[in-house]
């Protein structure tokens, strides 16, 4: 931060528009591409200037700024109810990262919620949401009206996405499979409107859907089974390459998709994406009801499913399902104790189960269809440029609430801790004095502090630390090190984007154990810093209030400048006192540390792995 | 030598050996002033406060003062260790040690380090014992805690201590004077036939 950042950040015109200017010597374009990411002609951006405590935001943005004001995209949603406002979707507010709705005018400073034709000279379709085809919006849409068409049942309803939620090991593949250049976040993304699409084929007919999955794959599913035991206690990483070689024509495929990145944090991420989905949708079937509830309800409603003879997929479902939770139990938490249940004694039934759902094929066809109808905005999607971070980052939190007791299972293996994929984008807003944004944080309880850390990380680490941990984007800052800090412990302050995610970072450290190289388990709390008076006072600067008549040449040197006292004075002695305070502090401190030190060490020995 | 991440560090760390760390600096104690009274012995080129949030409030302020060698940085160091130093008010001194990295706000990454995390099963041996480690994280935090808040009771007893005695000399020594000023003593000399010398 010190330093100056010398790297050269990359930079390229895009489309070129034409020629303009009074001679004809200046060009104009249409986009541009800088620092990986390329802007078009009216994006919402962030304008980060000096001094500015926080980044401004453009709409439509069409006058002259430096480049370096440029501190990344934002996703900015016009919810006006204006006609000629392409109107957003539920799920496209909610990924957003501002909304609009009324306009101010500058020259008349009045808010109004009119919309006039033109605002600075630019016209309101600009301003407006875009018409998009690429924009997700496009593919949750057909998912709603299906749903509409074939939606009657709301328990039906809420089972599916469930069912869908297994079946995406197949229809991930398979959408993978389509994909020519599946970025993670994109592959994650279409994961959810595939599962929505599911949902809404199942609506009328979820038997069907099972049946056309199973037959869809024909040997595969046989192949799954044994699989999914194999995976119980197998390493999630063997998992994800059985499935690879099983699903055989798509493998390749798929090993661009995950290939890449941690699989198992890909994975999670895909389960814990699609599932605030798929509760939001919920959400919006029932209204005003609190996300725990609805999912709680989908659970019993999956119970009593299963209980039912009808689908004999659900209940091969859990076992497939408790393999997964090899690599993302984490998200998973809630539903956990039921899938190890039903997993336990449920192989036997599954393999029987397949039979039955091969079955099937006469539905087989009836499902088909409508699914291929879905493929196609699902691959548009992955065209999108632009996958908003920031909603992802927000949909992974809601998610994280549904999984209280999250320590039920634990992924146990070791992370290597690397830096996250996005670190990159935050450094733009490092701008921004700490002290303020800590104080904001405070104030919305998303400042969390992490005690037992290596003193030598630096902040950056521990922001990785915490991606890894968590899978939460934040912002961390170590508390520096003084003459009296404790050697052995480092301590850093940490701000977490939503006050849920921070609680959760704190409950999950709190129940379970992230144990960091060389035998750290961190430790965290909600963070209360104190923060430095307006008026501090400080003990052992005296003044002799009235005017000084006895020595008033030395005391008036001595306030106004520094010296080193000599030892023929009153404030000598006193100065002597102050050192002596002082050694005898470094005293206690150094046994105390010692002795933590010793306890520490002794605590550490007993463990296994170090 | 040696990958770029090796010579940032490498530079950094020389940095680090060029910097003195002062504490006990009173909360008016400014960049200048530090500037100001260092210069009689080194060249000052950067000079940061750590800030401070989570000690107990009120603490000392403590600052980085980057010179121009390391041997500045010693003979400062010797200096505040032979004579108390007092900056901006009397009569506590500032203390100064040589610096650490992770004083540093802005340390690099150390090269070559890996750092790991995962997990761990309840079911693991070692959950309980990391819960123990835990547990005595957070005591030791408050042991150190409660050190540093007897240690700035202390701190207010010296200075409420030093006052008084302060205050009490102030006293005398305007008594005196004002004796002295008014013909008090040179009448009481009269009275009791002692000689006062006059100059």
């Amino acid at each position: 931060m010190g330093e100056v950042e010398e790297e050269t950040i990359e930079f390229n015109w895009g489309k070129k528009r034409g020629v303009g200017g009074k001679k004809k010597d200046v060009q104009f374009y249409e986009s541009f591409t800088y620092d990986g990411v390329e802007y078009i002609l009216f994006d919402s951006v962030y304008l980060y200037k000096e001094g500015e405590p926080e980044p401004y935001i453009g709409v439509g943005l069409a006058n002259v700024n430096p480049l370096e004001a440029l501190a990344g995209k934002c996703n900015v949603i016009c919810i006006s109810k204006d006609h000629r406002n392409p109107q957003p979707l539920d799920d496209e507010v909610q990924m957003a990262d501002f909304v609009f709705y009324r306009t101010f005018d500058v020259a008349h400073r009045t808010i109004s919620d009119k919309i006039d034709d033109t605002i600075a000279g630019i016209h309101v379709k600009f301003i407006f949401n875009k018409i998009d085809p690429q924009k997700p919006a496009g593919v949750l849409k057909p998912g709603f009206d299906e749903k509409g068409v074939s939606g009657n049942d709301t328990a039906i309803k809420k089972v599916v996405p469930l069912s869908g939620q297994k079946d995406r090991d197949c229809v991930t593949v398979k959408s993978d499979g389509k994909y020519v250049d599946s970025l993670v976040k994109e592959s994650v993304d279409s994961k959810p409107s595939l599962v929505k699409q599911k949902c809404s084929v199942g609506g009328k007919l979820a038997s069907s859907v099972d049946g056309q999955e199973t037959t869809k794959s024909n040997g595969r599913l046989e192949k799954t089974i044994p699989q999914s035991k194999v995976k119980e206690n197998a390493e999630s990483k063997d998992s994800v390459i059985k499935r690879k070689s099983l699903s055989g024509q798509f493998a390749s495929r798929k090993d661009v998709g995950f290939g890449e990145t941690d699989k198992s944090g890909d994975r999670q991420q895909s389960i814990s994406d699609e599932k605030a989905i798929l509760r939001s949708k919920v959400d919006s079937n029932l209204g005003e009801c609190e996300g725990r509830k609805v999912f709680v309800r989908e659970v019993e409603v999956e119970q009593e499913v299963q209980s039912s003879h009808e689908n004999c997929r659900l209940e091969e479902k859990p076992s497939k399902k408790a393999k997964m939770d090899d690599s993302c139990k984490v998200s998973y938490g809630e539903t956990n104790s039921m899938h190890k249940c039903v997993s336990d004694g449920g192989e036997s039934k599954t393999s029987s189960q397949i039979e039955v759902a091969t079955n099937n094929k006469s539905k087989l066809k009836l499902a088909m269809e409508p699914y291929r109808k879905e493929e196609v905005p699902s691959k548009k999607m992955k065209l999108d440029e632009n996958p908003s971070k920031p909603s992802n980052g927000k949909l992974r939190k809601e998610s994280s609430l549904d999984s209280p007791n999250v320590d039920i299972k634990v992924d146990s293996r070791i992370m290597e801790v690397t830096r996250r994929p996005d670190a990159d984008k935050s450094r733009w807003f490092r701008g921004i004095p700490w002290e303020e944004r800590m104080k904001s944080a405070h104030d919305q309880g998303t400042l969390v502090l992490l005690q037992n850390l290596d003193p030598a990380l630096t902040s950056a680490e521990v922001e990785d630390i915490v991606w890894h941990g968590f899978k939460e984007n934040c912002t961390a800052k170590m508390v520096q090190r003084t003459a009296f800090s404790s050697p052995y412990y480092g301590q850093a302050y940490v701000i977490f984007k939503t006050r849920e995610a921070a609680e959760m970072a704190v409950r999950k450290l709190d129940q379970g154990c992230l144990l960091l190289s060389n035998g750290r388990p961190l430790v965290a709390s909600i963070g209360n810093p104190c923060f430095p008076e307006k008026k501090p006072t400080f003990y052992g600067h005296l003044v002799v209030d009235q005017h000084r008549v006895q020595s008033q040449r030395d005391m008036k040197d001595a306030v106004s400048t520094s010296h080193c006292s000599q030892p023929n004075n009153i404030e000598y002695d006193m100065a002597m006192e102050w050192c002596l305070l002082q050694e005898r502090a470094d005293c206690s401190w150094k046994m105390l540390y010692r002795r933590q030190g010793e306890e520490v060490k002794k605590l550490k020995a007993k463990l296994k792995s170090k | 030598m040696g990958s770029p991440a090796e010579e940032d560090y490498a530079s950094f760390e020389e940095r680090v050996g060029r910097t003195v760390y002062f504490d006990n600096l009173s909360p008016q104690v400014t960049e200048s002033v530090l500037r100001t009274a260092l210069d009689q012995y080194a060249t000052v080129k950067n000079v940061k406060f750590i800030p401070n949030y989570t000690e107990p409030r009120n603490s000392p302020q403590c600052a980085l003062v980057e010179l121009d060698s390391l041997k500045k940085v010693k003979e400062i160091i010797l200096v505040t260790a032979q004579h108390p130093f007092m900056m901006t008010g009397m009569p506590r001194p500032v203390r100064a040690c040589p610096a650490e990295v992770e004083m540093f706000d802005d340390h690099p990454v150390k090269p070559g380090r890996k750092i790991s995390c995962c997990w761990l099963d309840p079911r693991d041996p070692d959950f309980q014992i990391a819960k123990e480690l835990k547990h005595i994280t957070r005591r030791h935090a408050s042991e150190a805690a409660f050190i540093h808040k007897h240690q700035m009771e202390e701190e207010k007893n010296l200075s409420d201590q030093q006052s008084l005695i302060l205050k009490g000399n102030y006293k005398k020594f305007k008594m005196i004077n004002s004796i002295m000023a008014d013909g008090t003593a040179r009448r009481l000399a009269r009275r009791y036939h002692l000689r006062v010398a006059d100059d």
